[in-house]
């Protein structure tokens, strides 16, 4: 759609600036992934959210 | 609590009222028995309107349908018949008829593998993806009837109308396929096949794992996303029940790399291929979710060089209709030679050898 930006490519492009912080999420998740439960990686998550939506804001 | 909505003034998307034709076949196979739901017919439909109403978009995400069309289509040409009344169940933009009029990669000289083809029914739910590609000059390559079916799950033929069916990636969306399937079995000809490939089994395990995790982490449970899906070992029960003869099925995987998680779903979306299952939560997933699971994707399936890979397993399916004439196994006991001695002798060195 020209003229417009989908909010999923705003998103895509904002998480592509937070390939660390993602990977120390998925790392955490990897590390024990046969017994996740809520909030297991809410540390580093929110490290990444913080990432993502600074990225998204600064576009 | 009154909330005003505004879905109210959104004039709704709802087909037009097809009158059902005349003809009376038999639709269940055990008649009274509850049909299982687990698709919503309507939602399907909208979304496929909806991503073929963008034509662009569809036809940038059409490399699946024709790389497995072209596929189908091999299959076809190793039935040394002519077929000159074929329909196309499920055909989404006429992908089988296009890649019929296409060369065989395997043999270019030999022409467009239509020669083996007469006319084909192209019969779809969905009109404007069904019509899409109507004007493209490979129309004129070959006869396309197309013909917009009120609902997927029946067959609006006279029972023994085709020479073949062929139906290429939707039956996966069929709430009834026991159904379909007999219904396919009644409109054949005698002795005539059903050529189809369906995806199965564990087709995008990837994302159905990672969105797992991600709200299993964020939510602390999980929803369904990807549709379940028919296995190996189930479809030949099925082909079996539903009456056909002389089955082959087969598995093909095919693997395609995206960038990330969104390109995928957007992909998928483009397709109509989103979920359309009853039981789904309303609504998009959360946006944590999606964040949550593009990490783990990469985490848990990423490739090297940081694309993602998605599986889609494909099952091809082959039935014949049953005839007198039918060649038919031979009885038991009747064989000359023992198979595990022919194997012993000649199995081991590799198969180069006869």
């Amino acid at each position: 759609m020209p003229g417009r930006t989908r909010p999923i490519d705003k998103l895509a492009t904002a998480v592509g600036k937070c390939s660390p912080e993602s990977a120390v999420y998925g790392k955490c998740i990897f590390a024990d992934y046969n017994n996740v439960h809520k909030d297991m990686c809410a540390k580093e998550f929110m490290r990444l959210k913080e990432c993502y939506l600074k990225a998204y804001k600064t576009r | 609590m009154n909330t005003l909505s505004v879905r109210a003034f959104i004039p709704p998307l709802t087909r037009r009222g097809l009158p059902l034709r005349a003809i009376r076949c038999y639709a269940v196979q055990a008649p009274g028995a509850p049909t299982m739901e687990i698709f919503s017919n309507q939602h399907k439909w909208q979304q496929r309107e909806r991503a073929a109403a963008n034509v662009d978009a569809s036809r940038s995400v059409d490399y699946l349908r024709d790389e497995v069309a072209s596929r189908l289509c091999e299959r076809v040409l190793d039935i040394k018949r002519h077929f000159p009344h074929v329909l196309d169940l499920g055909a989404n933009a006429c992908n089988v008829a296009h890649a019929l009029t296409q060369p065989s990669p395997e043999e270019p000289e030999k022409g467009p593998r239509s020669t083996r083809v007469g006319k084909i029914t192209a019969a779809d739910s969905s009109a404007t993806l069904l019509h899409r590609d109507a004007d493209l000059p490979f129309n004129n390559e070959i006869e396309i009837i197309r013909e917009v079916l009120p609902t997927s799950e029946l067959l609006p033929y006279q029972a023994n109308t085709f020479d073949a069916v062929f139906s290429s990636l939707s039956l996966h969306w069929i709430n009834d396929l026991p159904s379909v399937l007999a219904q396919v079995n009644n409109v054949l000809k005698p002795d005539s096949p059903f050529i189809s490939v369906m995806m199965g089994g564990d087709s995008l395990y990837e994302l159905r794992t990672s969105l797992q995790l991600a709200e299993q982490d964020r939510r602390g449970g999980v929803a369904t996303h990807t549709s379940p899906l028919a296995d190996v070992k189930d479809v030949g029960g099925l082909l079996q029940k539903a009456g056909f003869n002389l089955l082959t099925v087969d598995v093909d995987d095919i693997i395609v790399d995206y960038p990330d998680t969104f390109s995928l779903m957007k992909d998928l979306q483009a397709m109509g291929e989103s979920n359309a299952v009853l039981a789904r939560e309303k609504g998009g997933i959360q946006r944590d979710v999606l964040l949550a699971a593009d990490a783990i994707y990469r985490e848990l399936h990423g490739n090297e060089d940081g694309t993602l890979p998605a599986t889609f397993r494909l099952i091809y399916m082959i039935g014949w209709k049953h005839s007198p004439e039918q060649a038919k196994p031979l009885e038991r006991g009747t064989g000359m030679f023992s198979i595990k001695d022919y194997l012993e002798k000649n199995g081991e060195g590799g198969e180069g050898k006869n």
